[in-house]
């Protein structure tokens, strides 16, 4: 397989699940801000996305007064942030278009058909209370296009590439939408612990689609340590950071390793793996929970680096110094 | 050389429907006759409106230059075939094979030993001064004496027994996934007009490309050859039919930036590192292929892939220089070639053509303007062409002016009665005008599939069938001997 289309593929699926995850965190600011706030506290939900969803730097309003329409405007429609879903379904579209060889019918289809969809649409359609179902709609074309890999693409190192790529976005995003949590100022530090404080980790569950299966697994009120648990550390929970390196290093295994560069990646990915094994929530609270989640954030970052290097994506050079050092 | 066309063919007599021969149908076209006589021109318009959906979810596109609109547009498809006997067949496929042996020879011939200069049949200017003439080929014969592996030989029939070579496309002729794509569609539609075997196959083209394009693999390929489709990238107006190649043959589809040349070797990048290829098909132009060659601006190339070729590391299909022996001026000496090659007549006449650098025949063709066709001698697609009965006095007035501005840059034909073809329309079926582009593939053997790009001008009365100019396709068919 090129390099070149590696690349596409890796990236094509990056930002469909990008897309897909925006509009997570877009729903869980949606779902915090419908929570009755009694006291005069900052509203700080709309800033606490955007800080989340790292688009900061892009965000051409006042932060501390964010609103859910400039918000919605930038994580949404603008052609400016390459985050916004605009962009990424267009990247994600134009990545199949540039790879339709390497991948089914099926899979163009539905990004091609979710990118025809949104270039229809404009703030109309998000605001006067629908906002959730456009959120639905994007999240839906997600789901199409894993169905659409899964049911009909070849098992090789292409399909292995998607996996990598939705994989990696998909843990960097988790612990993003965990993160939130620590963004969003409660009115005093006796709240810690109250009743605000435990709506909003309900409604940060609701926003990863998670709050049914909290309860079949854990069967317990809603705690702060039990959703770090099940949305860092537990395997079966299909969109926590543990499931999702777990698919990276089986990933890697299977598109293999043969230069040094993609053995190092690889166990580079092991290594991370393991600490995600090691790791307790106490341990993870002690450290500090968003330093914490920092830190997973800028290793899973430089693991998509490190994977990029090895396989060829951001330029030749490593490879050929590679083919004349063997 | 230069013979008065007949009646016929000027457009002065009848003009030849395919489909009919005065009130009769012709036995070609039985089939198509019999199919509408039991089910009725509604059942072939709901037949269209499948066949367009089907096209769309394909996404066989192609854009047309310099009109702006949607970049991935569809080629309009008509859904009544062209047919072809096996006799009608026959002519057209020797003459088409022997047409593309003789530019094969004649390309090997200019860049080395220039025969046919020294005969004084080809002056040496028209090679040497031609702008696809590229002096880094002389000297240089690539493997089996090819050049041109893929060939499209334009060709308008006007009579039953009477077809004429527009134009030869000897670069990187396309509309080859239109020629497959309408046929599964066809096919798809209308299964029981194929059950039958009547209907010769063309699916075979990718294994035969593949066969041509091993058989002329460089002399440093020892083992089995690696191939390869380059293409610009999907910017391109043609990408569409770049991946089908390459998903037809099984074969990567690669860009400048997947290779690099080393040791006099073409390699591309992939992500277990370098993996040689040694037959390269190129679909982007001779002037982006190498930059330390051609135009060095170009980030479209190979550095070095000439001078890897050269060294017999890897061969380009089709080779650079080879737009020499198609451009509007050398198609005049074609027949000439034929003969002096192949010691054969050629079996497709060329259309009459004037050459205004001839002082003689520039006087003519001032003279006749309006009843002329005047091309420019390096145009294509269509493009900056004059139809004299067409045009308003003041457009052959203002052509007149450019003509006299360059002579050598024009050539003239009559206007041809091109032969029609029925196409659906609203009321029923009506005639087209239409032309036909077989693609003969060359390597250690020349052949074509039975079949090509048929090209028809959708509007009324219209002569221009260039897709570039809102013209369409249609299936082409070849029927078996015996068959009709």
């Amino acid at each position: 397989m090129l390099s070149r289309t590696a690349n596409g593929l890796f990236w094509m699926s990056r930002y469909i699940e990008r897309a897909g995850n925006i509009a997570r965190l877009l729903d869980a600011g949606r779902r915090m801000d419908s929570i009755p706030n009694s006291d005069q506290g900052r509203a700080s939900e709309w800033e606490s996305i955007v800080i989340a969803s790292g688009c900061r730097e892009t965000f051409p309003h006042d932060l501390q007064s964010a609103t859910m329409e400039q918000v919605a405007e930038h994580l949404i429609f603008d052609p400016e942030n390459p985050s916004s879903i605009h962009c990424c379904l267009k990247a994600a579209r134009e990545n199949a278009r540039a790879m339709r060889i390497a991948i089914t019918r099926e899979v163009w289809d539905v990004l091609n058909g979710a990118w025809s969809e949104m270039k229809r649409k404009d703030m109309r359609m998000v605001t006067g209370g629908k906002l959730a179902a456009f959120l639905e709609w994007v999240k839906e074309q997600g789901f199409l296009f894993t169905g659409a890999v899964e049911a009909s693409m070849l098992r090789d190192c292409g399909y292995s590439f998607i996996q990598l790529g939705q994989n990696i976005e998909r843990a960097d995003a988790t612990a993003r939408l965990v993160d939130v949590k620590f963004h969003v100022l409660l009115p005093s530090a006796q709240d810690v612990g109250g009743g605000l404080d435990h709506m909003q980790w309900v409604q940060l569950l609701r926003a990863a689609n998670s709050l049914r299966a909290f309860r079949w697994t854990y069967r317990e009120t809603v705690t702060p340590q039990a959703v770090v648990h099940f949305l860092v550390l537990n395997a079966a929970s299909p969109r926590s950071l543990m499931c999702c390196y777990q698919q990276i290093v089986a990933s890697l295994h299977d598109i293999g390793g043969q230069t040094a560069l993609q053995d190092d990646a690889r166990r580079q990915a092991e290594h991370l793996g393991t600490q995600l094994e090691n790791a307790t929530v106490e341990t993870i609270i002690a450290h500090g929970l968003h330093e914490w989640l920092t830190m997973m954030i800028e290793q899973t970052n430089a693991l998509g680096m490190q994977i990029g290097d090895a396989y060829g994506f951001n330029g030749p050079e490593p490879m050929m110094q590679e083919m004349q050092a063997q | 050389m230069l013979t008065q066309p007949t009646e016929k063919s000027t457009g002065k007599g009848i003009m030849f429907n395919e489909m009919y021969d005065g009130d009769e149908v012709r036995p070609e076209y039985r089939i198509v006759a019999d199919w509408l006589a039991a089910n009725g021109p509604d059942a072939l318009n709901e037949k269209r409106e499948e066949a367009e959906a089907l096209f769309k979810r394909i996404g066989i596109t192609f854009a047309v230059y310099g009109e702006g609109g949607d970049p991935e547009r569809l080629i309009p498809f008509d859904m009544v075939p062209r047919i072809f006997g096996a006799d009608e067949w026959e002519r057209i496929e020797a003459g088409s094979i022997q047409r593309t042996r003789a530019l094969n020879a004649f390309l090997t011939d200019v860049y080395n030993d220039r025969e046919i200069i020294k005969a004084g049949i080809v002056p040496a200017e028209m090679v040497d001064q031609n702008e696809a003439y590229e002096p880094v080929m002389k000297g240089f014969t690539p493997p089996g004496g090819i050049f041109s592996h893929i060939c499209g030989v334009d060709l308008v029939r006007t009579a039953p027994d009477e077809a004429f070579v527009l134009e030869d496309n000897c670069r990187t002729p396309s509309g080859i996934s239109y020629v497959l794509e309408n046929r599964e569609v066809m096919s798809r539609m209308f299964p029981e007009l194929f059950r039958s075997g009547r209907v010769r196959p063309v699916d075979h083209y990718g294994d035969m490309l593949a066969e041509a394009m091993a058989s002329v693999a460089p002399p440093m390929c020892e083992d089995e050859p690696t191939m390869a489709i380059m293409t610009p990238g999907h910017f391109n107006s043609a990408y569409y039919e770049h991946t089908f190649l390459a998903d037809l043959m099984g074969v990567e589809l690669v860009e400048g930036q997947d290779l690099f040349v080393e040791g006099d070797r073409l390699y591309m990048r992939t992500v277990y590192g370098p993996k040689r290829i040694d037959v390269l098909y190129r679909r982007i132009d001779d002037a982006f292929l190498d930059p330390k060659v051609f135009n060095p601006e170009s980030m479209l190339g190979v550095p070095g892939i000439i001078d890897a070729y050269k060294a017999g590391g890897v061969t380009i299909v089709n080779a650079p220089g080879s737009g020499v022996a198609d451009d509007k001026a050398i198609y005049t000496y074609v027949p000439e070639m034929v003969e002096f090659y192949l010691g054969e007549k050629a079996i497709l006449p060329n259309v009459p053509t004037w050459r205004c650098g001839r002082e003689d025949e520039l006087k003519y063709v001032l003279e006749n303007l309006g009843d002329l066709v005047a091309k420019e001698v390096h145009g294509s697609g269509g493009y900056g062409m004059l139809i004299g009965p067409k045009a308003t006095a003041q457009e052959i007035e203002d052509y007149r002016k450019r003509i006299e501005a360059d002579p050598a840059g024009f050539i003239a034909q009559p206007t041809l009665a091109l032969s029609t073809s029925p196409v659906l329309v609203e009321q029923g079926l009506a005639p087209r005008h239409v032309d036909l582009r077989p693609f003969v593939i060359s390597g250690t053997e020349t052949r074509l599939i039975p079949g090509g790009l048929t090209r028809v001008a959708l509007k009324e009365g219209s002569l221009v069938v260039n897709s570039s100019q809102g013209g369409g396709v249609k299936d082409t068919w070849v029927l078996n001997a015996g068959g009709v």
